[in-house]
């Protein structure tokens, strides 16, 4: 796939997600609180990176100082660009507060929707190694580089977590730095580099063994597995987690400074208050607030970063200076680099699926999707009803990914709606159907519109689970609430096997699933 | 040509009404009849004209002043019917703009800034090592450009350079992050200075003359990567101690900076040998605007308040040295070594900054 359809693909769900942002509440994830709402005197509405969640007590005393309330909408920085780029920010949001608009700037009509940019702290891309780990490897923190991580995952003696570069800014920055350091270039990044580091790069990212579509739920995953020796995320993010030890990397970092930007398109007197909230968020009190509470570190000489935040300089990584180049590496690493996932859908298609035109939303949901896919992937759809009623794989090839595709769309348009809900039994046929793998990324999403009705029940499926290897039980479910469907029954799920439960209830089922690709 | 307008637009009007206008309405009442100027400026004045002591000045000699901010280069595609002036921040936009609402010379030029470059000590000091810079014991120090350019051309690292070693984030290409030459107006004026040094102390006058010096200005530009917008932001990265080791700024930044009692950590401040000024130039489009111009130029009181703000006064130096005697650790007051290079005309550097970015060479 190219990188231009995959971030048309992208681009044409950002409103989805944008309305169901807020709906997909899982555990760790906070409430964004839906839409971004009306335009209201004081009160700005802002496009946001889910990391900023972490602000809310700050920004609480920002109100409380100066009157202003931020009403954020969370989103991905991949995707914020891609809505403000189609001019879909104008009148819906009064600022924009990503992790960084470095990958902004690089597109000229998204580039031309913001205006000016504070950065308001920073955190720099680090990595998090167990502190056992770091014994064992011999480490000593400040020495470390990247060519040592990368030795050390050769050797198979580290394995970690990153987020998925196409959903979340810590992962981007992750795979800018790792493609910088081990290309070996000395200034910003060129296709060249990419192509040649691109052995290296391949080893480096087979010591990946969890991806996530955000930073909340891959610290969740990391402690839930256990087995996994590191995590690569924003220093702040891992200073919070015990039992790590936080390193920034020698040869250099990316840092994230939180530029809080207003838009060409508010009024006058909206960019007045941003003008005023970016005030209030740089007084030395406020940053003093800011690193002790978020471990990020100030923006203003006069305030030391938190306690454990180690002041010694790194180099800071250029990022690639063109469109073409982020999204060449972003290409390489979904259908090159990293290792391809293997996901089943199970899919509900009981009579009710009938109602409503239910059926043909997950059709035109699911056929959407496969603009999404990678090269390499293995998709099987499992569509049941009383039981399963069929099971059929197909895998993109990237000397023929088309086929592939054009197969999972033939079959999509094949399903029918009849007979009862058999969850649990159709469960547990998908995790037979996955087994013990450990060199992909397996998962199952259960997309169903109603309660179980037959085949095996709740506590039978527990039973199953239990006695699944060490290595199956990692295979999570990602339930999608949908239709009628149960939100305790589902819950449970996501619980039971580490996944993480979608709403397409209150938003849409193509914003679901595009979610969920973030985890696949 | 397209493609320039399109990024120059990119960083159009920054900021808005700046708070000079809500500040000024509140003046309005209390002193006598005043006239309301309305003004386009770069957005490195927005705090001068947002300063309450500006306001309050500019109110006593019946001015109200509203202003909205944008980049310099963006001003020309911009309708100023219903404005008073515009106010760019260097003086080949605002040649430009006067050409264009055929407006009488001279042009009213307040003040000025040099172009400095930003670094902490340790990389400072590794440039003197290695006859990049000369750096006393004091606060700032000379850029010798033509040793840096041969370097940048040679495409020289840090590793390479001694003493380097000892400092774990000078590593990668020695290079100054600048700001996007297309659409900002301190990464136009680098260019305007570093073509004049490696064409042996020529102005590009022409397309031959850009050709001549392409492939570096390519260089220069293409190791940053992706590049602030704005000299602000450029600075305040540099400021919370995050990004290159080298930064171009204005030296008003620095000076501001300095003259609000806050420091950086081990901050030395290099003038290149041959640097440009950022010349800050009025060009009026009603009789109130070229009035207001000379006011900032002439009047005792704003003269002294745009040094406050880190500004240069044009015509005698006294109060800028006076003003910042107690930051002559960092600032090179009487600019001693700093040869000024002259600055190509807009339609030369236009060019010359879009084949830096690789926005093809088609003309």
């Amino acid at each position: 796939m190219s990188p231009t359809s995959r971030r048309v693909t992208v681009a044409a769900v950002a409103l989805a997600l944008l309305v169901t942002a807020g709906c997909t509440s899982a555990a760790d994830e906070p409430d964004p609180g839906g839409t971004a709402g009306k335009a209201a005197p004081g009160t700005l509405r802002v496009l946001a990176s889910s990391e900023l969640a972490d602000m809310k007590s700050v920004l609480a005393q920002v109100r409380e100082d100066t009157g202003i309330e931020v009403r954020p909408t969370y989103m991905g920085t991949l995707d914020a660009v891609d809505l403000l780029a189609k001019g879909r920010a104008e009148g819906v949001y009064d600022a924009v507060w990503l992790s960084s608009n470095d990958y902004l700037r690089l597109d000229p009509a998204a580039a031309k929707q913001v205006v000016s940019q504070t950065p308001v702290m920073s955190s720099p891309l680090a990595i998090g190694v167990k502190d056992a780990t770091v014994r064992k490897l011999g480490w000593r923190p400040e020495d470390v580089t990247w060519a040592d991580i990368e030795k050390a995952v050769r050797g198979g003696g580290l394995t970690y977590g990153m987020t998925d570069p196409s959903r979340s800014n810590s992962g981007f920055s992750t795979l800018v730095s790792v493609a910088s350091a081990l290309s070996g270039a000395q200034s910003a990044l060129t296709d060249a580099d990419v192509r040649q580091a691109t052995p290296r790069l391949t080893e480096f990212f087979k010591g990946q063994r969890l991806t996530s579509g955000s930073s909340g739920w891959l610290a969740q995953a990391y402690d839930r597995r256990g087995d996994v020796d590191a995590l690569l995320n924003y220093e702040s993010v891992l200073k919070s987690k015990k039992g790590l030890t936080v390193i920034r990397p020698r040869d250099g970092v990316i840092t994230a400074d939180y530029p809080l930007s207003t838009l060409a398109s508010s009024s006058g007197q909206v960019r007045d208050d941003v003008r005023r909230l970016t005030e209030a968020l740089r007084t030395p009190a406020t940053q003093r607030l800011i690193t002790e509470r978020t471990l990020r570190r100030p923006v203003v000489p006069s305030v030391p970063p938190a306690t454990g935040l180690d002041t010694t300089r790194r180099r800071e990584l250029p990022f690639p200076g063109s469109r073409s180049v982020a999204d060449g590496l972003l290409d390489s690493y979904e259908n090159k680099l990293r290792r391809p996932s293997r996901t089943v859908y199970v899919l509900d298609t009981s009579g009710s699926m009938g109602e409503d035109g239910r059926i043909d939303r997950l059709k035109k949901a699911l056929t959407d999707l496969t603009g999404d896919f990678r090269e390499r992937e293995e998709v099987t759809l499992m569509p049941f009803g009383s039981a399963v009623k069929s099971v059929r794989t197909h895998v993109v090839r990237p000397e023929n990914p088309r086929s592939g595709l054009d197969a999972i769309r033939r079959d999509t348009e094949a399903l029918t709606a009849d007979g009862d809900t058999a969850i649990y039994t159709s469960l547990q046929k998908a995790y037979e159907q996955l087994g013990a793998d450990d060199d992909t990324f397996t998962s199952i999403v259960l997309m169903t519109d109603g309660e179980n009705t037959a085949g095996a029940g709740p506590a039978r499926f527990d039973g199953f689970y239990g006695r699944l290897s060490e290595s199956e039980r990692r295979i999570p479910v990602f339930p999608i609430l949908f239709g009628d469907s149960d939100r305790g029954e589902l819950a449970h799920i996501a619980d039971l096997t580490g996944g993480r439960l979608f709403d397409a209830q209150k938003g849409s089922l193509d914003g679901a699933f595009k979610e969920i690709r973030g985890y696949q | 040509m397209k493609r320039i307008v399109a990024i120059v637009l990119a960083v159009f009007l920054i900021g808005g009404v700046a708070a000079a206008v809500v500040k000024g309405r509140e003046e309005q009442g209390r002193s006598t009849a005043t006239k309301t100027v309305r003004g386009v400026i770069g957005s490195e004045k927005a705090e001068f004209f947002a300063d309450p002591e500006v306001v309050k000045a500019l109110a006593a000699r019946g001015y109200t002043v509203k202003t909205e901010t944008s980049g310099s280069w963006a001003m020309e595609g911009l309708d100023l019917k219903g404005y008073d002036f515009a106010f760019p921040s260097s003086q080949a936009p605002a040649e430009e703009l006067a050409a264009k609402y055929h407006v009488r010379q001279p042009l009213p030029r307040p003040f000025y800034s040099p172009l400095v470059v930003v670094a902490h000590r340790s990389a400072a000091e590794v440039l003197a090592r290695n006859g990049l810079a000369t750096v006393g014991k004091k606060g700032n120090g000379t850029l010798g450009m033509a040793a840096y350019l041969k370097a940048a051309g040679d495409d020289r690292t840090w590793q390479q350079l001694k003493g380097a070693e000892a400092h774990g984030e000078l590593s990668g290409t020695l290079f100054i992050s600048t700001t996007d030459p297309t659409s900002s107006n301190s990464g136009a004026l680098y260019l305007a200075a570093a073509s004049y040094v490696a064409d042996s102390g020529r102005v590009a006058d022409g397309a031959a003359a850009v050709t001549r010096t392409a492939p570096l200005m390519r260089k220069l530009i293409s190791v940053q990567g992706a590049q602030q917008t704005s000299t602000d932001a450029a600075f305040r990265d540099f400021v919370s101690g995050v990004g290159n080791p080298l930064v171009l700024v204005y030296e008003s930044q620095v000076a501001a900076l300095l003259a609000q009692g806050q420091g950086v950590d081990d901050l030395t401040v290099l003038y290149p040998d041959t640097t440009t000024n950022s010349d800050h130039t009025v060009v009026p489009l009603t009789d109130e605007g070229r009035a207001l111009g000379e006011l900032l130029g002439s009047d005792k009181l704003l003269r002294g308040l745009a040094v406050r703000h880190g500004f240069r006064p044009q015509g005698a130096a006294v109060e800028f040295t006076a003003a910042t005697d107690a930051h002559t650790t960092y600032l090179n007051q009487k600019l001693t070594g700093v040869r000024q290079a002259p600055v190509p005309a807009s339609k030369v550097l236009h060019e010359m900054a879009r084949r830096a970015r690789g926005q093809g060479d088609s003309k």
